[in-house]
């Protein structure tokens, strides 16, 4: 099967072809669009590559096991629950204990930030919100959403480390979500 | 600051060609803008571009993607003729079994009337 005629179909489409005719070669498709980031994370995690590489193996064998089983909603973000949890025990089985911060993906809620942006006042709400952030957050998320500026640029800017300039950006797009969604509230009551 | 509001979105999925000159450090501007964003939302792409730029060397991690897209294929086709093969022995009993039941019916159809003419 010649995965580039499949290109236009979406993960879920793939995965509903799947569970009607039980064909495992939509999950080969599916699967194959995240190979390379299930190789980054588990190299993140096992820092080794040719262990990354066996584990991307065994986690694929396990998608396949597990997606017959049950239905999966948000497969990209189930994947990498997947791909985390496997490090994770890897890691345990070596007896290396690792601190991994909770993060969740947001591709769930983005329709509802889509709608957020559409809305004619969100400039105003987001330009007073940017000022309510901690200074931190709020030059990094300058340099980054105004000034286009790349991590690394900003990383040589600030004098922060990669590390917290990723975490200011994440921190300040969220508080900047949250504050914008309460100025609205408070706006239309 | 109408760029402002692009903190309120995502962007579009990402190609794995973008990614690789993101990781390669040829990608454009707007590239380079478009992956940080969604690497500043998504854990799984932020956690992946770390990974990836701890290869020593690209060529081998994209024959590692290669070698892996490859053993996926022959292992999702290995699956699905297994399951036709099973598939064809299920159908190979039901057929058996329908023929067997169909000898017995004409065997007993047989000797029924063979023994009414004969009495």
């Amino acid at each position: 099967m010649h995965t580039d005629r499949y290109e236009h179909m979406e993960d879920n489409e793939l995965l509903e072809r799947f569970y009607s005719d039980r064909d495992n070669q939509w999950l080969g498709i599916l699967l194959q669009r995240y190979t390379l980031l299930l190789l980054g994370v588990c190299m993140k995690y096992l820092k080794n590559e040719e262990e990354s590489k066996d584990a991307v193996q065994q986690i694929f064998l396990k998608a396949i096991t597990e997606l017959a089983k049950y239905r999966v909603t948000y497969p990209k973000s189930w994947l990498y629950m997947v791909a985390r949890n496997h490090c994770l025990m890897k890691l345990r089985d070596r007896n290396q204990v690792l601190s991994v911060e909770e993060r969740f993906e947001l591709a769930a809620p983005e329709s509802d930030a889509k709608e957020l942006a559409d809305k004619e006042n969100t400039l105003n709400l987001l330009e007073s919100a940017l000022e309510e952030l901690n200074p931190e957050q709020k030059s990094c998320v300058i340099l980054f959403y105004l000034q286009k500026k790349s991590y690394q640029e900003i990383v040589s800017i600030t004098g922060y480390s990669l590390l917290q300039v990723k975490s200011y950006i994440q921190n300040g797009k969220r508080n900047l979500k949250i504050l914008v969604e309460k100025k609205q509230q408070r706006n239309n009551d | 600051m109408t760029d402002l509001k692009e903190i309120l979105n995502s962007g579009e999925e990402l190609s794995q060609e973008a990614i690789e000159r993101y990781l390669q450090g040829k990608a454009s501007e707007e590239e380079r803008f478009a992956i940080e964003n969604q690497m500043a939302d998504s854990a799984f792409l932020d956690d992946a571009v770390e990974g990836l730029q701890g290869f020593k060397d690209p060529a081998k991690r994209d024959d590692y993607v290669e070698q892996l897209n490859r053993q996926l294929q022959k292992y999702t086709a290995i699956r699905l003729a297994r399951k036709k093969r099973r598939k064809l022995k299920e159908q190979n009993w039901l057929v058996i079994a329908i023929l067997g039941i169909l000898l017995l019916c004409v065997a007993g159809y047989l000797l029924i009337h063979f023994y009414s003419v004969k009495h």
